[in-house]
């Protein structure tokens, strides 16, 4: 990130060599102190965990600290790698977030280009203020009026089809079917509007006078966007790819929660809700915690490589 | 504007693209359409299913029974309580970890920079933060809600970014007038980042008014906050109204159910609008490249 950057300003701009360290921290002593209480809390509260992922390696026993006993080596790591429960989840987590990348990838990309072509200014930004309501929207609410909507006995959604086409009744959010599209779909309602951000501004930022010469060069409206727009925000995209293949594996965990119901668990178990079950509900730490880090490990490889495919490709990278 | 470009009138794919525009709208809207006018319809009618946008039988009773209701006052009360002390705590801590980080020149500045960044890739993962915050017996006090959240990385970067941006000159001149630099920071700084700091406060607010899962993990049921007790009345296992006459139970359930939906949702539906200007610039200074 802007670290490369940061070294060769500090060496430009460090008004201290060596010798004079405490005339340093004579004159900066207080930016130090404003410093140290947040440092400290977000060593506590986010490396503090982070060491405690040694829990996968240490069997856990109450009241006796959060980092376990006696070590036990990868125990836990051979036992979740033979339980058919992790691997469904491990599938499930897979197929949910390519479906989902597949889908939900593209959509702001097309939602933005086509909203920089509406010609006024003012519907443009309505339409926009509009779109990214919904991401201010608790997961809870969305699943609720979701619930409201799919309801087989009184939800609109399945009048309009019995109207429509005469069908009957569909219990939406409690077939297995459906869980899938359900979470996609919801995803793309969520947050659609808000991605887009990144692409409009993107798009603004593309150099005026590329489109006047494609003008004169004759290029209708579709050409533009092909040949002009799509390579000019070239950059902004694949660096949303690479974020958005890292965190492959986190899927909204709090919108599976909710729609997890017994009868679709079959596809909607996946890695970040097995966690859960298994370490909150049957208070199995160490297990959980060794499947958890085994998907952030997972994670980290996939940033790093998709971060490396693209710098040899495009020349783009987050790091 | 310099030379306007000559009118042009609407092509085909114009309207086109703005039918589509207008459809997206809709589909944003009819949601909520749908549950304002369930909220406000008679039992009858709902079951009837002759509701649909607008509502049918107007009447306020479910808005009158959840106001009547303890358990959803209490929650209500609650998460109004951790927005507004979560998201002060969290704009305490981040401006001034932000403002020391934004000083390049600080010795273990690269270190802390690199901490940051690291753990935005990799994290403690939900059971070794939840035994954390139970060893340190913050579980069953409002000060799990409180305190864990209070520090964002993607935060943390808008606020350094933009506190870089501010022209050292001004501080320079202040520190000549003989400010500290907590003075600098409360009196000059701050004063000059509204922008961010109304980005930031807006992302802070909405993930404590919008938390459920952290409430339900380490509060117990008086402390619950009003989306855990939305959640719990989706799932069925909070019970509310009065229980007159069986058949209408469900009915009834429904309006109080998107009347919960309504109020929950309407303060930050109000919210975001009057912010946006603020968080369009913040998302796009601060975010992707860092």
């Amino acid at each position: 990130m802007a670290d490369s950057t940061m070294l060769s300003h500090s060496r430009r701009e460090s008004p201290t060599p060596r010798s004079s360290g405490r005339r340093h921290f004579q004159r900066y002593w207080q930016l130090y102190i404003m410093m140290f209480l947040p440092l400290c809390h977000f060593l506590l509260f986010k490396y503090a965990p982070l060491i405690g992922n040694v829990l996968a390696y240490r069997r856990y026993r109450p009241a006796m600290g959060p980092y376990g006993t006696e070590w036990v080596g990868l125990a836990y790591f051979e036992r979740f790698m033979q339980d058919p429960a992790f691997w469904r989840a491990f599938n499930n987590t897979i197929i949910l977030s390519f479906g989902n990348i597949l889908i939900n990838f593209p959509i702001p990309i097309i939602f933005a280009l086509l909203l920089n072509e509406v010609r006024s200014k003012r519907f443009r930004k309505f339409v926009q203020t509009i779109s990214y309501m919904p991401r201010f929207i608790s997961t809870v609410v969305v699943i609720a009026i979701l619930s409201e909507l799919l309801s087989p006995s009184t939800g609109l959604f399945n009048r309009v089809l019995g109207q429509l086409f005469g069908m009957d009744p569909i219990y939406f959010t409690n077939e297995p079917q459906f869980f899938r599209p359900i979470y996609i779909l919801t995803d793309t309602w969520q947050f659609t509007g808000w991605t887009a951000i990144i692409y409009l501004a993107a798009i603004t930022g593309v150099n005026r006078e590329l489109f006047e010469a494609a003008d004169i060069d004759g290029a209708n409206r579709f050409q533009k966007i092909i040949y002009v727009t799509i390579p000019s925000i070239m950059s902004t995209i694949m660096v949303m790819l690479i974020l958005n293949v890292g965190s492959l594996l986190s899927l909204g965990f709090e919108k599976v929660l909710l729609l997890y119901t017994p009868s679709n668990a079959m596809v909607s178990d996946i890695i970040d809700t097995l966690v859960y079950r298994t370490g909150l509900a049957n208070q199995n730490y160490s297990y959980a915690t060794a499947i958890g880090l085994f998907s952030g490990v997972v994670g980290i490889i996939l940033v790093s490589t998709t971060n490396w495919l693209s710098k040899k490709m495009s020349g783009e990278s987050i790091y | 504007m310099f030379k306007q470009p000559k009118l042009r009138s609407l092509t085909f794919a114009d309207v086109l693209i703005n039918a589509f525009m207008f459809f997206v709208v809709l589909i944003c809207f009819v949601p909520f359409l749908y549950m304002l006018a369930l909220s406000l319809s008679s039992p009858k009618a709902i079951i009837n299913n002759e509701v649909s946008l607008f509502p049918v039988g107007l009447n306020f009773e479910a808005y009158k029974q959840i106001f009547t209701y303890p358990n959803f006052f209490k929650a209500y009360g609650n998460t109004i309580f951790y927005t507004a002390g979560g998201t002060l705590i969290a704009l305490f801590m981040s401006a001034m970890f932000a403002y020391a980080m934004s000083k390049r020149f600080l010795k273990g500045h690269k270190l802390v920079m690199m901490l940051i960044v690291f753990s935005m890739f990799f994290s403690g993962g939900l059971i070794p933060t939840y035994l954390l915050i139970s060893s340190l017996h913050l579980t069953n006090t409002v000060w799990a809600m409180l305190l864990p959240f209070a520090l964002n990385q993607f935060n943390l970067i808008i606020l350094i970014n933009f506190f870089r941006a501010i022209p050292a000159e001004i501080e320079e001149a202040a520190i000549i007038d003989g400010l500290s630099y907590f003075g600098i920071l409360q009196r000059v700084i701050l004063p000059l980042s509204t922008p961010a700091l109304a980005t930031i406060g807006l992302y802070t607010a909405v993930f404590f008014w919008n938390d459920w899962f952290n409430g339900m993990i380490y509060l117990n049921t008086n402390q619950y906050p009003v989306m855990l007790f939305l959640r719990n009345i989706v799932n069925g296992t909070a019970m509310i109204g009065d229980g007159a006459g069986a058949a209408d139970k469900s009915t009834i359930a429904m309006s109080i159910k998107s009347a919960v939906i309504i109020t929950s949702t309407l303060p930050i539906i109000i919210l975001y609008p009057m912010l946006q200007r603020f968080f369009v610039a913040g998302l796009t200074v601060g975010s992707v490249k860092g």
